[in-house]
């Protein structure tokens, strides 16, 4: 299997400031995640309920108890990732990370703050997020009130020889 | 007693004491006419430079045992009172080592040995070895040799290769994104690319 070699453009990249397409990936992935683990966890709820109780649970999504379940799970999965190693699992995959707006490590506090402040960036339309697109450092309002930034922290020069070899051992007629 | 022997005998009584006084005398003349001379002036008189000139240097210092001769000379001594700096200031480097056969030379030289009296510990530390890996060219290295297939082969598999790819295909897409926003809303100057503290680091490496 050859890969043509992308241009070296992303390599020194590392650190820099992450841009949009990396992060909206990154949050579809985590959204799809925790939402199938969410899925998962209230089946499993079900089944022991039934096993136990012998009565048949079924949830409802309009149910307010279930939409509570949900945002709180939602806030322990982003807010435990952040504060625990500043990435989710969809950041991990896109290779993105959140630090301190100076680009020291996160403080536990800050990613649970960021947890906290997140939905505010979905409000007037996702107008928080505008941020990320026209600010400067890439910054979504979220980011702002919670003093954080998101930057690159996949080792790209790695990828980049890892690169090269897969071409150089496809030889020119893989290229 | 044989009448020749007896005239042997008187003749020898007689010429014993006239020798003697003549061996006296003659002392006595040397010794009248040395305190006489003045050598001084006997010297000047003397054409050192023609008495030289007859005398065959080559033939004497043949016959002196130059070995013998240097056993008894104290090197060390004589080595201290020469000024190296000095003597060095007179010679002329450059055409010493013009004359110097390189080749010759290290054909002599036992480099194994030379090689167990250097400290290489001693002499890594005075390398800078981050400028020397910026020095490499890994594209080239990779390409063109063996390694490429070595990281090929254990730098995991489909999925790695896959993460790779999307990771880069993202970033291409968000830089390209970023060049149309900031042309879009006619940013003037572009922010710093990434935290202070991470573009120290990079400064740094």
């Amino acid at each position: 299997m050859s890969t043509r070699t992308p241009p070296a453009g992303w390599v020194s990249s590392q650190g820099h400031y992450a841009g949009a397409v990396s992060r909206f990936l990154a949050f579809v992935i985590d959204v799809l995640v925790s939402s199938g683990l969410a899925a998962l966890g209230l089946a499993a709820t079900a089944l022991v309920v039934q096993v136990v109780t012998g009565h048949s649970v079924s949830w409802d999504r309009t149910n307010i108890v279930v939409a509570i379940i949900f945002v709180a799970w939602e806030f322990f999965y982003f807010g435990y990732s952040w504060a625990a190693s500043g990435r989710t699992f969809g950041m991990a995959v896109l290779g993105v990370r959140v630090v301190r707006a100076d680009g020291h490590g996160l403080d536990p506090w800050r990613g649970v703050v960021r947890a906290l402040v997140f939905p505010l960036s979905f409000l007037f339309f996702g107008l928080g997020f505008l941020g990320i697109l026209v600010q400067r450092e890439h910054r979504a309002l979220h980011d702002l009130i919670a003093g954080t930034a998101v930057i690159y922290a996949w080792d790209a020069r790695a990828a980049r020889i890892r690169f090269l070899a897969r071409d150089a051992e496809a030889g020119p007629g893989g290229r | 007693m044989d009448p020749r022997e007896r005239l042997l005998s008187a003749g020898k009584r007689l010429t014993d004491p006239a020798e003697a006084l003549a061996q006296r005398i003659a002392e006595r003349a040397v010794d009248l006419i040395v305190q006489a001379l003045d050598i001084n002036q006997l010297v000047q008189r003397v054409d050192l430079d023609a008495v030289l000139g007859q005398v065959d240097i080559n033939t004497i210092l043949r016959r002196v045992d130059v070995n013998a001769l240097l056993a008894q000379v104290d090197v060390n001594a004589l080595l201290a009172k020469v000024d190296v700096t000095v003597l060095l200031d007179r010679v002329e480097v450059n055409a010493l080592l013009d004359r110097v056969n390189v080749d010759a030379l290290l054909g002599r030289a036992d480099v194994d040995a030379l090689l167990q009296r250097v400290d290489v510990g001693a002499l890594i530390d005075r390398v800078d070895v981050n400028d020397l890996i910026r020095r490499v060219d890994l594209d080239s290295l990779v390409q063109d040799t063996d390694l490429g297939a070595v990281i090929a082969k254990s730098s995991g598999g489909v999925a790695s290769e896959a993460l790779d790819a999307a990771r880069s295909q993202a970033v291409g897409l968000d830089q390209f994104i970023d060049r149309w926003v900031g042309r879009a809303i006619r940013r003037r100057q572009a922010g710093p690319p990434a935290p202070a503290a991470l573009l120290d680091g990079e400064a740094e490496s």
